[in-house]
């Protein structure tokens, strides 16, 4: 049984004048240990899929199973990072960590050892009483991954999480979210991951749902069979192919859509 | 309820076009003034090095305290003509007015992108083309709201610019504030005033309406927005934020929010380079020394000394608990707006049907003019727990109803303000009820709570020189109403009596009567029992004038009892004959003088007083015109202000300043 199902979701935005269709009929599974990555044009509704599997958006109809279960609000086996990192710019990047425990009901000692060791993990030993403002968007980003991974989640959403780094940061990121996910001693091993960026798309994920522009419906799928470590088929051919392919799928999209109009 | 007929009545249509007029003409020079010295100051370094720490110097002091000093000043160069009056009220009115448009338009200016001053240069537009083309485009909408704010401003002085009371004396120029003064303070009217109070309110409401809103929606729409939006999350001056103030809320709240630093001069000096510190340095020095020299050169020690050893300067030993009194005063109010404040923001802003009824009364609250309110609140409390009590809730009730707007349209605009990513993050971390606002909403708005409450104490130091000090009820030397109102046959010999109520400590009093000399003659004038029974008095009946009508001045002085005489009772009768038929008038000069047995001013009315720096201000402006003293008094909050500003709020801002930067 896969560990999400995304049945038939559909949600429009209801502004001042007009309605706006932003996803219509998505469903797509996704397995355990897999890694699913989104891609589509911006405004595809992507982040809004993204933000109702999380439960923080509810769907105008269709429905998210984890487990088989109805998700409908947030749940702490599901947590998510985001592409600003959404840190609490008042506390420090441990209590940024403890914070979520201790909505948990986790004791004060217990948490704080829970979040320093998160934190060391993502290499931020010695930056636990940091501030965010002081922080790297690098950092930052660790600090959110590690206030994701300290929940002890099995999905992990990452919606657009490199996209406000610079090139060298989020490679290295890249790498350590692989490492995490491949780490069979965390228990976090199912991703979905939003992005617009083809390549990193076809380099981290198992398969790449490419969507529609708005209204978002799922247009295509490609299944990047490339072996792991990826670093050193970067220049293969098949690398190319597959990237070729997703974006094959995104420009017929969106001719389909201006003949529409 | 019953309405007693008010012979002005028939005056309100006038009243009301005077007012306007007054507010309007007030509001173009403000415009006039607030554009050119805005541009100005935004466009050219040393003239912003000059003017902006100035007008921040002035906007620290109360507008109220320094008013009596402008007053005197006009009317002694104007000879007391009704035109002194007029300017001086406008002159009130414009200094609270012109500075929401001038740092409007600064901040505006300030805010236009670098890459469009950058593209106009590249095309070559330069001078009166680049300000034509580039900056006045930019700053319509800031101007737009900027005379909003002002407008709603220049309501809520009008009644303190009206009706002044000054060293014994009442001026007034005609129009609606002058006259609920008048039915408030001279004929205790309740009804009256309620009546003038929801009129000025609906005036304000139905003006708004009709202009304000409307121009705003034309400013803001399309071209103008991203400006518009640069423009007031921008540059984070105290002049900006106030031009941003709570009365512009509706269309502009939504961008007031996290200002970068607040005041002015230290935050600027950081950016400047050494020598342009030395310059503003220097500059500072020569304008302190020639401050201090014409002072000194100019205004001889002796009339410094004069000033410092006359009334009310007997009571700078208290000044300590003045302060302290008018301190916790405003302490109490902010506490009680602050949490009020924060209780309907957080409801208002994350509840959609509180906020449904709630905005609509904000809308027509926020444009009650809250002086305004201030008589007919004081009137109906002072009946109902008495003069001081009634004095000392109407004074809380009016900082609270003051400050409040502002801490309220802080909060709810932070809130509404709050990142997405942080709700989120608040959502999906399971924070609920509490937790929420005291973990995500609370910290997130704490730099909107310390500018509220910046703003909330600026108004408040307005508010409580208003508010601590009030004259109130018809004059306590008046003519025996019962004798007045006769008639006579020709040649009858009738007494009128002129009696004091309610007086303290009376030791000298002096009046002068006036009649109609073709149907009555002044045969004599004697002295009554009430200061006789004090003691022996030196009386002099002056000089009875049976051709222009008029006898006095009329005065009487204790030589024995050193305490002077309280309480009611008749000062003097003056005896006439009638020798025409007709009818003829018996008046007073306005105003009575009395004194006290330390020479004192004995207010010519009522006087409910709260102990504190703001009555004392009043006192000493007001009724002793004492000049000096009151410099030194403004001096003294502007000091407190200021120290208020630099040692508690501006801490506090840099501490979240540097945690929010984020956000």
């Amino acid at each position: 049984m896969p560990v999400l199902e995304i049945e038939d979701v559909t949600k429009t935005f209801q502004t001042e004048k007009s309605q706006i269709s932003v996803l219509e009929h998505v469903s797509f599974p996704v397995d355990k240990n897999e890694f699913v990555c989104l891609v589509g044009p911006s405004g595809c509704g992507k982040s809004t899929l993204l933000r109702i599997i999380a439960g923080l958006e509810k769907a105008d109809s269709g429905q998210i199973l984890f487990h088989g279960q109805l998700q409908t609000s947030p749940n702490p086996k599901i947590t998510m990072i985001f592409q600003l990192f959404g840190l609490l710019p008042w506390k420090t990047a441990l209590d940024n960590v403890e914070v979520p425990l201790e909505v948990l009901g986790m004791k004060k000692d217990t948490r704080e050892e829970v979040a320093k060791g998160y934190l060391r993990m993502v290499g931020l030993e010695g930056f636990e009483n940091t501030y965010p403002h002081d922080l790297s968007g690098g950092m930052k980003q660790r600090v959110g991954i590690a206030r994701a991974l300290a929940l002890q989640p099995e999905v992990l959403l990452m919606d657009e999480p490199f996209s406000s780094l610079d090139e060298l940061t989020a490679k290295t990121l890249r790498t350590q979210v692989l490492e995490i996910w491949r780490d069979p001693s965390i228990p976090t091993n199912t991703l979905v991951m939003v992005s617009h960026n083809v390549e990193e798309a076809v380099y981290m994920a198992d398969r790449v749902i490419v969507m529609s522009p708005r209204p978002g419906r799922i247009i295509g799928e490609v299944k990047v069979d490339l072996p792991r470590p990826r670093v050193k088929y970067l220049r293969d051919s098949k690398y190319f192919n597959r990237i070729d392919d997703v974006v094959a799928i995104l420009e017929k999209g969106k001719q389909q859509i201006e003949a529409e109009s | 309820m019953t309405f007693v007929k008010n012979p002005e009545i028939l005056s309100l249509p006038y009243y009301t076009f005077r007012t306007l007029l007054r507010i309007t003409v007030t509001l173009g020079i403000s415009i006039a003034w607030g554009v050119s010295f805005g541009i100005l100051a935004s466009t050219n370094k040393t003239a912003s090095m000059v003017l902006v720490p100035f007008i921040d110097l002035l906007q620290s002091v109360p507008i109220l305290g320094y008013f009596p000093a402008v007053l005197i000043l006009l009317v002694s160069l104007f000879q007391g003509s009704e035109l002194a009056i007029e300017l001086s009220a406008i002159l009130l009115l414009f200094t609270s007015m012109a500075w929401a448009i001038f740092f409007g338009v600064v901040g505006a200016v300030k805010g236009i992108p670098v890459n469009v001053i950058e593209s106009a240069q590249s095309f070559g537009l330069k001078g009166s083309k680049y300000v034509r083309h580039v900056i006045l485009p930019a700053i319509v909408p800031a101007l737009v709201s900027g005379a909003t704010l002002a407008w709603c401003d220049g309501w809520f002085f009008m009644i303190a610019a009206e009706y002044i009371e000054y060293a014994g004396t009442t001026y007034w120029v005609p129009g609606l504030g002058s006259f609920l003064a008048k039915a408030a303070y001279v004929y205790g009217d309740i009804n009256l005033s309620a009546v003038l109070l929801v009129l000025i309110t609906a005036t304000v409401v139905y003006i708004n309406f009709l202009t304000w809103h409307r121009l705003m929606e034309r400013a803001t729409a399309g071209t103008y927005k991203p400006v518009l939006k640069l423009d007031l999350s921008g540059v984070g001056q105290l002049g900006v934020i106030k031009a941003i103030g709570p009365r512009g809320w509706l269309h502009l709240g939504n961008h007031v929010h996290w200002p970068k630093s607040l005041t002015a001069a230290s935050h600027r000096l950081r950016k400047y380079t050494r020598l342009e510190k030395a310059i503003a340095l220097t500059l500072a020095l020569v304008l302190v020394f020639s401050i201090v020299y014409i002072v000194a050169a100019q205004v001889s020690l002796d009339l410094i000394k004069q000033g410092l050893s006359s009334y009310p300067a007997d009571e700078l030993v208290n000044l300590p608990s003045y302060i302290a009194l008018t301190m916790g005063r405003l302490g109490v109010a902010y506490v009680i707006s602050l949490s009020v404040a924060l209780g309907m923001g957080i409801m208002a802003a994350e509840h959609k049907k509180f906020a449904a009824v709630f905005y609509p009364i904000y809308d027509i609250g926020q444009a009650v003019p809250i002086l305004a309110l201030f008589p007919v609140l004081f009137i109906a409390l002072s009946r109902a727990f008495g003069g001081i009590l009634g004095l000392e809730m109407t004074s809380i009730i009016m900082l609270v109803l003051d400050m409040i707007w502002y801490m309220f349209l802080n909060i709810v605009s932070a809130i509404k303000n709050i990142p997405s990513e942080i709700r989120e993050v608040g959502k999906l971390f399971g924070f609920k009820g509490l937790k929420r606002i005291t973990h995500v909403v609370i910290p997130c708005i704490l730099p909107a709570i310390v500018t509220g409450s910046i703003l909330s104490w600026g108004t408040g130091w307005n508010t409580i020189i208003f508010s601590e000090y009030m004259p109130y009820g018809a004059n306590t030397i008046y003519l025996d109403p019962t004798m007045i109102n006769q008639t006579y046959a020709v040649g009858h010999v009738f007494p009128v009596s002129i009696n004091v109520s309610d007086v303290a400590g009376l030791h000298t009093w002096q009046t002068q009567a006036y009649f109609n000399s073709t149907h009555l003659q002044c045969i004599n004038v004697s002295e009554g029992r009430f200061l006789t029974d004090a003691g022996k008095t030196q009386f002099d009946p002056g000089m009875i004038n049976n051709t222009s009508g008029s006898v006095g001045p009329i005065n009487s002085t204790l030589i024995e009892n050193g305490q002077g005489m309280n309480g009611s009772g008749q000062l003097t009768m003056i005896y006439f004959r009638v020798i025409n038929l007709g009818n003829s008038e018996i008046s007073l000069s306005e105003p009575p003088k009395m004194l006290d047995s330390s020479l004192r001013i004995i207010p010519a009315s009522k006087v409910y007083s709260l102990p504190g720096l703001g009555s004392y201000l009043d006192k000493t402006g007001y009724l002793y015109g004492n000049t000096i003293l009151l410099i030194l008094l403004l001096g003294i909050i502007a000091a407190i202000v200021l120290s208020m500003e630099a040692l508690v709020w501006r801490r506090l801002l840099r501490k979240f300043e540097k945690y929010h930067a984020e956000v």
